[in-house]
């Protein structure tokens, strides 16, 4: 049956390396994941991009494609577009300059740092606030992944969501902006992004907002902590990024908790993804009463613990808010000038920030009509009620009910179950169609 | 289609259970988002109410092509006055409930704003059966 793909993802199996364990299946989220042939195989429409499966591969076998690294030079002009997570990767012992220093000698000729945008982020949401007086929780739209996971498990809090755009947005339109006025070419401008997780690849690519993006390329963050760590120990220049200088709230914003506080009246922060799992339930059975701004973040601690990053988040959590206190401790002294929100919110920024519409897309609905689906269900719960409900994994479904809505969708046979098979002669050429040539290679064994 | 599910006294922590259960259900039939906060917010509150006051009950839910009935019968010391219960405010829950968040005196009145047909059959020292119809949209 032709799909319609809503989504696009950055993320892979690599089928030499899959040993199809069911690790990552029984972790998916959203149930995204199931085993054909012996391999992960992932649902475009149902993956949300939390990277949890990457987390939980034991075999290294599930990916984030990137831009290859070589396209920087496509453009006289390369700019880094820097997230603060990455300058948490590094011991505070290294300076900020001297890892700027080391992603010019890569070859990137500005750098900038998203989170300079977060004045004016603020400024977006509080009006989105205060124009939406009807709704009473709002959640912020900074991870990628939460909206994505409302629209495909929870479609009625899509309209909860600010609608507006990642600061990412905001900062390559600045800079490419300002570097045309110096007199670049538009065409000559290359902005990449250093990523923490899989779900802002898929957000910068294929955008929620369905608007065109000044973001180039992507560059995933482990890969580039590499490449820096081993030029920094002979870093002896100074680089300063091109915006002008961060404050405490800037360094600290992709931290769990470091969205929620700067807004007024009430604010939760909520991580780590079984907590935004229930929350979001709690949220939509309105047994709840969370009146005002939501921050959720997919990944504990927040963006220091996407997939991407190399250091433990509480460490990296921790050198940040280092960084933060030592700002603080300058600017009180006059040791530092106190950064000014120099650039004023303007109409053209908020028309390109603004998001039209986010559309639910539930996985959830067994049938666009109602009479069928409503038959569908009904022969889901008696199928449900005959398999064993141990949620063995071994049909290539992560759970017994996931198995009975494959049936009922017609994309698995009840054949599959293991337990219902373990008297028939069908059984192994069913574990044959899930698992593959293995189970072949021992019957032959058997055979002699 | 047909469920039912037990429900314990005094164990807050457990109850939404059954509500959850419908509300996925309701999301697999596609039904729209309006009605399914309708049925779950109704059958939430009915349930806590037979969790803070009864002995303990059942919740029948049946769901067919055009509406939604849930009934919620419990083994219980019933409502001795049904118009005052009716009345947003007045609650009988003990300290211990209100001091859980629950005993605001809106259960009644919310299932009532929620559903579009409610029947409430009590008789004292034996107990009460709250009968709840959503219509389809």
């Amino acid at each position: 049956m032709a799909q319609e793909i809503y989504f696009r993802h950055s993320l892979r199996v690599n089928d030499y390396l899959c040993k199809g364990c069911t690790t990552c299946m029984r972790t998916c989220p959203t149930a995204a994941i199931r085993i054909r042939d012996g391999k992960a195989v992932i649902s475009d429409n149902k993956c949300v991009d939390c990277g949890e499966c990457i987390k939980a591969c034991p075999h290294k076998a599930i990916y984030i494609k990137q831009d290859d690294f070589g396209r920087l030079f496509n453009y006289r002009y390369r700019v880094c577009l820097v997230p603060t997570a990455f300058i948490g990767q590094f011991d505070t012992k290294y300076k900020t300059k001297a890892i700027y220093s080391c992603l010019l000698k890569l070859g990137f000729t500005h750098i900038y740092e998203v989170e300079h945008e977060v004045a004016r982020m603020i400024e977006l949401y509080n009006r989105y606030m205060d124009d939406h007086p009807e709704i009473t929780t709002f959640i912020s739209p900074y991870c990628p992944a939460v909206t994505r996971l409302i629209q495909v498990r929870f479609p009625s809090l899509v309209d909860n969501i600010i609608h507006v755009r990642a600061p990412l947005e905001l900062a390559s339109r600045m800079i490419t902006k300002k570097l045309v006025d110096e007199g670049a070419r538009r065409e000559s401008i290359g902005v990449f992004y250093v990523t923490p997780c899989a779900a802002k690849i898929a957000a910068v690519k294929y955008p929620v907002s369905g608007k065109d993006t000044y973001v180039s390329g992507v560059i995933n963050m482990d890969f580039l902590y590499n490449k820096v760590m081993l030029m920094l120990h002979d870093s002896d220049k100074n680089a300063q990024p091109i915006n002008h200088k961060l404050n405490s709230r800037d360094v600290q914003w992709s931290l769990a908790g470091g969205e929620a506080p700067h807004f007024r009246g009430y604010h939760y922060a909520v991580d780590g993804l079984s907590n935004v799992l229930q929350f979001l339930e709690k949220l939509e059975d309105e047994t709840v009463d969370a009146p005002g701004l939501v921050e959720m973040r997919i990944c504990d601690q927040g963006c220091v613990g996407g997939v991407l990053t190399t250091n433990n988040r509480f460490v990296a959590r921790k050198r940040l808010e280092y960084r933060a206190r030592l700002f603080e401790r300058l600017e009180r002294s006059n040791l530092r000038e106190t950064p000014s929100d120099d650039e004023p919110l303007t109409d053209e920024m908020i028309d390109v920030m603004t998001i039209p519409e986010i559309k639910p897309r539930s996985i959830l609905k067994l049938n666009d009509d109602f009479a069928e689906a409503f038959k569908m269900a009904e022969r889901m719960k008696t199928i449900e009620k005959a398999l064993p409900g141990v949620n063995c994994s071994a049909c290539g479904a992560p759970s017994c009910a996931a198995l009975a809505e494959d049936i009922v969708r017609g994309e698995a046979s009840i054949d599959t179950c293991i337990f219902i098979n373990r008297h028939s002669q069908a059984s192994e050429n069913a574990i044959h169609s899930i698992w593959g040539d293995r189970v072949k290679t021992k019957e032959t064994n058997n055979d002699k | 289609m047909h469920y039912t599910f037990n429900i314990e006294r005094g164990n807050f922590t457990d109850a939404g259970q059954a509500s959850s259960s419908v509300k996925r259900t309701l999301k697999q039939l596609g039904v729209n988002p309006a009605d399914i906060k309708r049925t779950v917010v109704a059958l939430f509150e009915a349930e806590i109410n037979a969790v803070a006051h009864a002995y303990g009950g059942t919740i029948d839910v049946d769901i067919d092509g055009q509406k939604i009935v849930m009934v919620v019968a419990d083994q219980g010391p019933g409502i001795p006055d049904l118009n005052l219960a009716m009345q947003e405010g007045w609650s009988t829950a003990s300290p211990q409930v209100r001091e859980m968040g629950y005993g605001a005196g809106m259960g009644l009145p919310n299932i009532k704003k929620n559903t579009d047909d409610l029947k409430i059959d009590t008789k004292v020292g034996v107990g009460t059966t709250v009968t709840m119809t959503v219509y389809l949209a």
